[in-house]
């Protein structure tokens, strides 16, 4: 009955989005900036995919082209919208 | 109604499908919406005018008490879909009131941690620092908010009618909404309180 109700994939995401959290934190330690930077932009983009594939079940359905098409469009939008509005207001690219 | 017996039971009609289709749709415009709290955020975060700044305000311990809570609460809503895959309705009832109850105590963290900032004098008028993270974290926190209200309301389908084509199909489009939020907070966690403290 345990085993049936903890699925061995979830428990493995569990623990890999609990390590994720904890490898985030070396950027607490006395690091070179751009390190630390990387290091938060790795392990937030590999716990949102593990999110999105694992538990949201992203490409189960028939209609999953439609499904990461759709979710690539935002995130574009997303990165356009942030990158962007960085690029004017605090990096100086306005010239 | 047409029902594919092939399918999970949330997916089992058409208007099963087109609603699951239409909730990544939306979660979609989420997307685009807290993106541009986090612009905001990020454009704002060194004006903090005669106020605190992030480095002085944020504490790592009740940050990682959230992650931690909020983390499990996506575990615990993922093993209830399982659950209702398998059939097991009280067992998945279960899972999602445990669910419910992390977003709770998300929550109370999150109101007391609001509480002691403004205690500090951080309030949300004072820069436009705050100003942008007070929004940023309250959206986030109002979906939560909202997640906990919709919650209990699908919990008394479930106890109502049982597990059919419609509440099961409910069930898991709010699991989507779920660990969308533990999404957004992933990134509040990584570019808001760890960059801060940074």
């Amino acid at each position: 009955m345990l085993k049936q109700l903890f699925p061995i994939k979830h428990v493995v995401g569990y623990v890999a989005s609990l390590g994720l959290t904890a490898l985030a934190l070396v950027a607490l330690m006395d690091l070179p900036e751009a390190v630390k930077m990387a290091i938060l932009v790795v392990t937030a983009i590999l716990q949102a995919t593990l999110q999105l594939v694992l538990f949201m079940h992203i490409g189960e359905s028939d209609d999953k082209r439609s499904l990461y098409i759709n979710i690539f469009f935002a995130v574009f939008v997303a990165l356009v919208t942030i990158f962007g509005s960085l690029f004017i207001f605090v990096w100086g690219w306005y010239a | 109604m047409k029902i594919d017996a092939t399918q999970p039971l949330e997916y089992g009609t058409e208007e099963n499908r087109n609603k699951i289709f239409g909730f990544w749709l939306f979660l979609g415009a989420e997307i685009a919406l807290f993106a541009t709290l986090f612009t905001v955020y990020f454009v704002l975060v060194d004006r903090y005018a005669s106020g605190p700044n992030g480095a002085e305000i944020f504490e790592i311990g009740p940050v990682l008490a959230e992650t931690f809570i909020l983390l499990t609460s996506s575990f615990t809503i993922g093993l209830a879909v399982h659950a209702m895959r398998l059939g097991l309705k009280k067992q998945m009832m279960m899972f999602m009131i445990i669910t419910l109850a992390l977003g709770a105590v998300f929550l109370g963290i999150e109101i007391f941690e609001f509480f002691t900032y403004v205690h500090e004098g951080a309030t949300i008028t004072t820069s436009a620092f705050l100003s942008s993270l007070f929004t940023l974290l309250g959206t986030h926190g109002a979906h939560v908010t909202f997640g906990l209200l919709w919650g209990i309301a699908i919990l008394v389908q479930l106890r109502k009618h049982g597990l059919d084509h419609s509440t099961a199909n409910k069930s898991f489009i709010f699991s989507l909404y779920w660990h969308f939020l533990d999404v957004v907070w992933i990134f509040i966690f990584s570019f808001v309180y760890l960059k801060g403290l940074m």
